[in-house]
């Protein structure tokens, strides 16, 4: 286990532009060695705040602590991070080889060591083939690799990276995934990720920012996250979920209860993020329900089966349980039990362990 | 075949009093028109012997090589300004940049003539020079707007975070990028240049160019020395295209040997 100190450190950091408040009351601290997404949907700050970290805008207040060092007024060039730009930018006037040394050339690093370094990064992303290679001779894969070796071959504290698969098409974006993982492994590098797919986010993360508007609203571990989503919108940005309208019935030590209009009990054994009172929203993800009952299952409902969808492996169901209130049941492909056709009855049932409340507004 | 047929005929349109000036360039004969008498460098031989059209040309050169890099300059630094300005300022300068160009050559050359007058600047060669400055740089401006829009800043930014200051990014990044469409803009402003006659005709003044020196020369009479003369500009431009791109073609092919070598 290695020793783990904060490398980057966000106080109080805001940031306006004009009249405009992109950022307000950020605070995050980010440890040697992780990987951090910023993940919001669009307009939420994210890129605002690794441009920051970069040194392309200013805090409007607030500090910065980039390995220890306050950075407040240090110019792009003389921060010990480097970035993977959304649409790489990468030199179109050099070939592989350039774009990869500029760093280096730039900090008047001996010939023999750029062409070390370089032909080793290139190694490490897979491209020792392609260092005379122009850019635009190369597809958007290895534009990727070019780009993540250019900036990791400076050996950067954080290596910040704008959105570096949008510009990919599914498959290869998959590909790239696996790849990161494995360079961030070589390398060492922290990483802070900014995307608005939360896939990519929760397949990458160590830990996941959640954003919305200008602010932090969660910073998690993705499975808890997605297990325990602390708001409304992050129980809706992270995967898919059922959300019923509730009010707040008990509370107690085995948990909370919560009762829809309708008459449905909701009790749930997670600690909620603040006090809930009167309206509540339940969350429960689809895969939470079962059409089979376990030993100690003790929540359950009724309703009719209304629609049935076929994906390969899964399938989703939505099961009407009053009028509605309808609830999207995710199932796994089993040819052992027998799973209710459209038109039937059909009982489902869940646990308090994955039954979300959240205060309602 | 119709769609054929009129493409052909348009080519032909364009390319025909090209064809037929640099034949009969190389015509034994005086007569500018058909039959043909045969093949003769006489016209070269007399333009080259003709003093006066050998210092015409001079000036002509002179003031389009410095209206080209005074243009450069000028250019390359409004083009710099364009790459950080936002909409509105780039509408700005679009409209200042255009009205111009629409303006008619007289006015321009009249307006150009009472300002030298007002401002006691004696005519000469470089009243020439700014006032073909004052047309090539609007022109050149329009010309660069639509390449620079495809300038992607964050290549400037991509070199900051890498550790290159302002000016060594400027240096690395911003000119080489630019360098192609800046040339290709000079080059465009000698052209305007080197052929420009009205507003020339109002500040010159004591001093002739090429194209004021063959309009006195037409008053007179119709010699076939105007073939030799436009062949011969004719041939210095495509030269000047050819040698553009055999640079850029040098340098990457240096570029790429320099290090396989080392």
């Amino acid at each position: 286990m290695t020793i783990r100190a904060p490398v980057i450190e966000i106080t109080a950091a805001q940031k306006m532009f004009g009249s405009f408040q992109a950022l307000s009351d950020i605070n995050l601290s980010i440890e040697q060695g992780e990987i951090v997404t910023l993940l919001g949907p669009s307009g939420c700050g994210k890129t605002t705040l690794m441009r920051l970290l970069a040194g392309f805008e200013a805090v409007t207040a607030g500090t910065i602590r980039i390995d220890g060092k306050d950075c407040a007024g240090q110019p792009p060039e003389r921060r010990p991070v480097n970035m993977v730009f959304q649409r790489y930018a990468l030199f179109p006037h050099l070939d592989v080889f350039e774009n990869v040394a500029f760093g280096l050339k730039v900090k008047g690093t001996p010939k023999a060591e750029i062409r070390e370094r370089v032909q080793r990064m290139l190694h490490i992303v897979q491209l020792d083939s392609f260092a005379n290679r122009y850019i635009n001779e190369l597809s958007g894969g290895q534009s990727q690799r070019v780009a993540l070796a250019r900036a990791l071959v400076n050996g950067p504290k954080v290596l910040l990276l704008d959105e570096p698969l949008a510009a990919l098409d599914l498959k290869i974006r998959q590909h790239m995934l696996v790849e990161m993982k494995r360079i961030h492994a070589e390398t060492g590098a922290t990483f802070v990720y900014v995307t608005h797919d939360q896939d990519e986010a929760m397949i990458l993360s160590d830990r996941v920012v959640l954003m919305e508007k200008g602010r932090i609203v969660q910073v998690d571990r993705p499975e808890t996250m997605y297990a325990a989503p602390k708001s409304l919108f992050a129980a809706k940005f992270l995967g898919e979920t059922n959300l019923f309208e509730a009010a707040m019935a008990s509370d107690d030590a085995s948990g909370m209860t919560a009762v829809t209009g309708s008459g449905l009990r909701f009790h749930s054994s997670i600690v909620p993020a603040g006090e809930l009172r009167g309206k509540a929203i339940v969350s429960i993800r689809p895969e939470s329900f079962r059409f089979n009952r376990d030993n100690d299952t003790t929540q359950s409902a009724t309703g009719q089966v209304e629609d049935v969808i076929f994906i390969g492996s899964r399938s989703f169901y939505t099961i009407c349980l009053a009028d509605g209130v309808r609830a999207r049941v995710q199932v796994q492909r089993s040819t052992r039990t027998s799973l209710p056709k459209p038109g039937e009855k059909a009982e489902i049932f869940w646990d308090s362990e994955n039954v979300v409340i959240l205060p309602g507004s | 075949m119709v769609l054929k047929l009129v493409v052909w005929a348009i080519l032909a349109f364009l390319l025909m009093p090209l064809v037929i000036i640099v034949l009969f360039s190389f015509h034994a004969s005086p007569s500018l028109s058909f039959p043909f008498a045969g093949f003769s460098l006489r016209w070269y031989a007399e333009v080259l012997g003709n003093a006066q059209l050998g210092s015409a040309l001079v000036k002509s050169l002179t003031v389009a090589c410095f209206t080209a890099l005074i243009t450069l300059i000028l250019g390359a630094a409004a083009s710099l300004a364009w790459l950080r300005l936002g909409h509105r300022g780039r509408a700005l300068l679009e409209v200042l940049c255009l009205t111009p160009i629409a303006l008619p050559g007289l006015f321009v050359g009249v307006s150009l003539l009472v300002l030298f007058a007002q401002a006691r600047i004696q005519l000469s060669t470089a009243t020439i020079v700014i006032s073909h400055v004052v047309l090539a740089l609007p022109i050149l401006i329009v010309a660069m707007r639509a390449r620079l829009a495809l300038f992607d800043p964050s290549l400037e930014e991509a070199s900051r975070d890498l550790g290159a200051s302002q000016m060594q990014t400027f240096g690395k990044v911003t000119l080489p990028l630019i360098a192609p469409t800046l040339i290709a803009s000079a080059i465009l402003a000698f052209a305007v240049s080197f052929d420009e006659f009205v507003v020339t005709s109002f500040v010159a003044g004591t001093e002739t160019t090429l194209p004021m020196y063959i309009w006195s020369m037409m008053r007179r009479t119709v010699t076939p020395l105007i073939n030799a003369i436009s062949t011969l500009a004719l041939v210095f431009s495509v030269a000047i295209l050819f040698i553009a791109w055999l640079i850029g073609h040098l340098r990457r092919r240096s570029a790429v040997a320099g290090r396989t070598v080392s």
